[in-house]
């Protein structure tokens, strides 16, 4: 299992995002939202970087997601759609889990598959290869160089996360 | 909306197209569109009416979801050339699905539905950034794609756009609307020339720009927004009467006026690449555009159109809106044609 784990993780953050995308209440829809962070991190910690990983967890899970809960217990509606409480929205996850299972068995079953890519079976899921990073972690060396080189992209990144604060409380202020 | 606040979600409209028009990193491209975004929706819904909420809903929802498209194929190219730069040879596939992301952003037909109903749900001053500055950014980035673009696909949605702009815009009396088919239908002539000449994209684009900003800056001196209101225009500002007559020509594409100039070009070039039937086709539809275009200019300028006898006599009022750089704006849509050979600096 182990080493088809990316593969396997892959196919179940597909299926988190299904449940949510099927439109339940936003309270159900956080929680398929929080699975998929969570299983997000675990494909990030599979190509080895440790500390996006843990950033995922922390910054999205642990502040925006929260942020977001908060927020949807404010505007909490009395009767919330689940998933089997309302036939469209069990229609649309049957839907999205049966392509997500049939798109899996057709990776598996094929030894080749081209859809937009060539990848070969499982295969290229499996194994990786970026090539050799010598001995320093290429995540690390990211992160050093996006506050040292990068410092541009830092200021625009923090800009543009200001402006979506400053965005979110003109548009919702209404008056 | 708050002053300062306002000013710096201006900036940020700003910084988000001038990223994306010079940046050589695909990444900080679609940093810039998602920027430009985020900040333009507080624009559009300046008046808090659901009209205007709907419209700010609907051209965030086709504006994400082809950044979205965009970076899936940025990601893809990625895959295959290893890089990150922009000019440098596009995948095919990556090429096309490029191409029909910014064409999703432009409001290319088949993707121009959002258009004209988000035009129409805003105030005048968010319609007229919507459709000149927001024209800006995925243009560029057309621009330097635009040696890998398949033709196949750019030619059918530069005609369908055409087509689509001139055949939408004759059933409709809000000028919003007006404004956005004749913004679709120039799109179309924008993106015709974009495989051949994309220097011929820019000088449509510039002078498209600058003869929407006049129409939008006196439909909103007038307060008007539809035709009916546009034809008392006589009483109100006689001068503004004859105005819209010469911008509504020069919009149209007739010859003494500016508005010729990329029409002239743009045939010119794609007559030049051996393409007949396409530029044909182009100036055929663009006369349903001048249709239009006539019709406003006859019920506004020509006609004393029907109204009551009580709308004829109306109090004069000095104009209090700031109308910056008007005049300039009116003399550079309507008489730039003479300066025409001054094109020749580009061979």
């Amino acid at each position: 299992m182990m080493t088809y784990i990316v593969f396997i993780l892959s196919t179940v953050f597909v299926v988190s995002f299904v449940s949510f995308s099927s439109k339940p209440s936003p309270i159900y829809g956080g929680f398929g939202f929080l699975v998929a962070g969570g299983i997000g991190c675990g494909i990030v910690l599979n190509f080895g970087g440790s500390f996006l990983g843990l950033m995922v967890f922390l910054i999205y899970l642990g502040g925006m997601l929260v942020v977001f809960g908060y927020t949807t217990a404010m505007a909490t509606e009395p009767y919330p759609e689940a998933w089997t409480s309302n036939k469209a929205v069990l229609a649309m996850f049957i839907t999205g889990v049966l392509a997500e299972l049939l798109t899996a068995c057709y990776i598996l079953k094929e030894d080749e598959v081209e859809v937009v890519f060539k990848f070969n079976g499982a295969g290229d899921w499996v194994i990786y290869d970026t090539g050799d990073s010598g001995f320093f972690s290429e995540e690390a060396m990211g992160i050093a160089a996006l506050y040292s080189y990068g410092t541009w992209l830092v200021v625009v990144t923090g800009w543009s996360l200001l402006i979506g604060v400053l965005v979110i409380m003109e548009v919702t202020r209404g008056n | 909306m708050n002053p300062p606040i306002f000013i710096i979600i201006m900036l940020t409209v700003i910084s988000g197209t001038m990223i994306v028009v010079t940046t050589s990193h695909w990444l900080l491209v679609w940093i810039g569109f998602e920027m430009n975004l985020l900040a333009i929706i507080p624009i559009l819904m300046k008046k808090y009416n659901p009209r205007a909420m709907e419209a700010a809903t609907k051209y965030f929802l086709t504006q994400a979801a082809a950044s979205m498209i965009l970076m899936m194929w940025i990601i893809i190219n990625l895959l295959h050339s290893g890089q990150w730069t922009v000019l440098k040879d596009l995948n095919p596939m990556a090429s096309i699905m490029m191409t029909t992301a910014l064409a999703m952003k432009l409001g290319l037909a088949p993707f121009h539905f959002w258009v004209p109903e988000v035009t129409q749900g805003i105030s005048m001053s968010s319609g007229l950034i919507l459709l000149t500055w927001q024209k800006i950014a995925p243009l560029s980035i057309l621009y330097q794609i635009s040696s890998t673009i398949n033709p196949n696909l750019i030619l059918t949605m530069s005609i369908l756009s055409v087509m689509i702009g001139g055949w939408g815009g004759l059933n409709q009396t809000q000028l919003r609307k007006i404004m956005a088919y004749s913004s679709i239908a120039h799109m179309g002539w924008m993106t015709a020339i974009m495989m051949y000449s994309p220097t011929m994209m820019i000088l449509n684009l510039t002078i498209y720009i600058i003869m929407t900003l006049t129409t939008f800056m006196l439909f909103m001196h007038n307060s008007t927004t539809t035709t009916a209101s546009l034809s008392q225009t006589w009483n109100k500002t006689p001068l503004i009467t004859s105005l819209i007559l010469v911008l509504m020509m020069s919009l149209g594409g007739l010859p003494p006026l500016s508005g010729f100039i990329p029409k002239w070009m743009i045939i010119q070039e794609l007559t030049k690449n051996e393409l007949i039937m396409m530029p044909t086709l182009l100036a055929m539809t663009a006369l349903l555009n001048l249709y239009f275009y006539m019709r406003l200019t006859y019920t506004t300028a020509l006609t004393m159109f029907p109204s009551n006898n009580s709308m004829k006599m109306k109090w004069r009022f000095e104009c209090t809106k700031k109308m910056t750089f008007l005049p300039p704006l009116v003399v550079m849509s309507t008489m730039l044609l003479p300066l025409a050979p001054m094109l020749s600096i580009l061979d």
